[in-house]
């Protein structure tokens, strides 16, 4: 393939291709991307962390705040009976976003760490018994070890670690040597946070049920990137968060299969969980309601319907494409630097990358970055074993929106050049 | 404090940034003092756990020898700019007693970098003093066993 066939080239060779959209008009929808940083334009690669939110999301939660605040699910007024609709629709359209067969099986929650929390404390202490197996990957962000680790201390599970290889790359076979009769759940990344790396989800997870192991899935960096088709993948959880799909803080999803969130104890008491509270005894609610005790993330998950619907429209096939093409624009342009290196080089990886540049320590690097108005993270990314894997202290991560354009390309680049011409 | 700290060093940093008034150049400056800074004054025998700095996003060792009550600093970091701040500030505040470092605030620290650092460097040039400021309490301590 030539080198500018790769950058034209549909994504999704074989018969489906789409062609990404126009991402500089696109790019008029994110206000703060018009604003310098240090007089210069700024330059956003770090949506891996959180992302830019667009127009129509800033609408809807100030028209949520100043025309139809109330809390939810309690009210009797007019305003209480509007929250909770916007609410619950809010829910409908993430169900549908997900293709889950129901609003049901969604679970309103914080974060995609309060997600996995959730199930590590209920189906987990409620199914997992001493002995028992659990397997994550090297890849998994912090978010999916700890929790685990922390059942591990209280239930003597065991924890098994899929490797991966140098290039970052995830492999069946490794994943299927990890398996054993004491195999209970798999507690896996789709897409790495750090290196971009995508798990087949779909066809582990076929081989975990075979085995009779439930899947959870942390798509926090899967679902901006390719969306997701819950009832394709056939995963028993699938746990995101709002802030990086163009959505508020504050806000998660945990999606569970309805017989596996039905088995389910609660996670924290409180209000709107239960159905009657006396001193004797509490009646709890069916899902998704069990799991959401307390005046849940009210405007964050309207805002979150609004982002869904702002994706939704410009196509996750369309946003994957953009971000494919952006990619191989920039990874043939950071090649020419020299001492440039890419951690991870998986085929087909999602549009992250982290990076190193000989002699020079990423903070240095990042904060030169900065200083040219393009924003990267740096460091360890909240993957510490992966990096110990890597045999590195951390990288610079560029990682891509659907609103980066090759200009922000060039402006890394340049970036670069010019943190090699000041530090060394 | 009943006098002024003697701050030789420190009041040079401070005039230097003051002359630039460019935030990218006082920027630079911040390089300038961790490329010149060299290797050579830090022992790599002293890069050890036991002298490294906990929290900071890259590496920073930072020792002191202490002569008739006065604290010398030597700091070090894998990260240029990082060791143009270290630099910067065991430069400036050696030779005080363990009271005077306990004199030393935020001013003196922001005075330091002039805005040319993000709000969450300046949190570390703030635990770099809160650090020297250990370190001087922790001899006095031992010196009034």
């Amino acid at each position: 393939m030539s080198k500018l066939s790769a950058l034209t080239e549909p994504f999704g060779t074989g018969g489906n291709s789409v062609q990404a959209f126009d991402v500089d008009k696109v790019r008029a929808d994110f206000p703060i991307l018009s604003r310098e940083v240090y007089g210069k334009p700024l330059v956003f690669f770090d949506s891996g962390a959180s992302a830019q939110k667009p127009r129509v999301v800033i609408d809807c939660i100030r028209e949520a705040y100043e025309s139809y605040y109330s809390n939810v699910h309690r009210g009797a007024h007019y305003l209480s009976q509007r929250a909770t609709d916007a609410y619950e629709e809010a829910r409908v359209i993430i169900a549908k976003f997900m293709n889950a067969p129901s609003d049901k099986n969604i679970v309103i929650t914080s974060s995609v760490t309060e997600s996995i929390n959730l199930v590590a404390a209920t189906w987990g202490r409620k199914f997992l018994k001493e002995g028992d197996e659990v397997i994550v990957s090297e890849m998994e962000h912090h978010a999916n070890i700890v929790p685990w680790q922390m059942l591990r201390e209280e239930k003597g599970i065991i924890i098994k670690v899929v490797p991966v290889r140098d290039d970052g790359s995830f492999h069946l076979q490794d994943f299927e040597a990890c398996l054993s009769s004491r195999t209970k759940l798999v507690a896996i990344t789709e897409v790495s946070n750090v290196l971009g790396t995508r798990v087949p989800i779909k066809e582990l997870t076929r081989i975990a049920h075979e085995r009779g192991a439930k899947v959870l899935v942390d798509g926090a960096q899967g679902i901006v990137h390719q969306g997701v088709d819950v009832q394709a993948l056939d995963v028993d959880f699938y746990g995101w968060t709002g802030h990086k799909l163009y959505g508020p803080s504050g806000v998660g999803i945990l999606y569970g299969k309805a017989d596996v969130l039905e088995s389910m104890p609660p996670f924290q008491g409180g209000g709107d969980m239960i159905v009657r509270v006396t001193f004797e005894k509490t009646t709890f609610q069916d899902p998704p309601h069990r799991f959401e005790a307390g005046t849940p993330p009210i405007v964050q998950a309207i805002g979150l319907g609004a982002a869904v619907k702002y994706v939704e429209e410009l196509g996750m096939k369309s946003i994957a494409a953009q971000e494919h093409s952006t990619l191989a624009y920039a990874q043939q342009e950071l090649a020419d630097i020299e001492g440039y290196r890419e951690v991870g080089t998986a085929p087909d990886k999602a549009a992250i990358i982290s990076f190193l540049v000989d002699g020079l320590h990423p903070f240095d690097v990042a904060a030169v970055l900065d200083r040219q108005g393009v924003a990267t993270r740096v460091g360890q990314h909240c993957a510490e074993p992966l990096m110990d894997r890597m045999g590195i202290e951390g990288t610079v991560r560029a990682s891509f929106g659907l609103y980066n354009n090759r200009a922000d390309v060039d402006a890394l680049v340049a970036g670069i050049r010019k943190a090699k011409e000041m530090l060394s | 404090m009943s006098r002024l700290l003697d701050l030789e060093k420190y009041d040079e940093f401070v005039g230097n940034l003051e002359l630039i008034d460019d935030e990218d150049m006082r920027f630079e400056y911040i390089i300038d003092v961790g490329k010149k800074a060299g290797d050579a004054d830090f022992p790599e025998v002293m890069k050890v756990d036991a002298n490294l700095m906990h929290g900071c996003m890259s590496k920073v060792w930072i020792i002191d020898r202490v002569d008739d009550g006065r604290h010398y600093f030597s700091g070090f970091s894998d990260a240029i700019i990082v060791k143009g701040l270290v630099t910067m500030m065991t430069e400036s505040f050696s030779g005080l007693t363990g009271d005077e470092l306990d004199a030393l605030n935020e001013d003196h620290v922001r005075k330091l970098n002039l805005g040319a650092l993000t709000t969450q460097r300046q949190v570390g040039m703030l635990a770099m003093l809160a650090h020297l400021q250990k370190l001087g309490r922790r001899v006095t301590t031992a010196a009034a066993d």
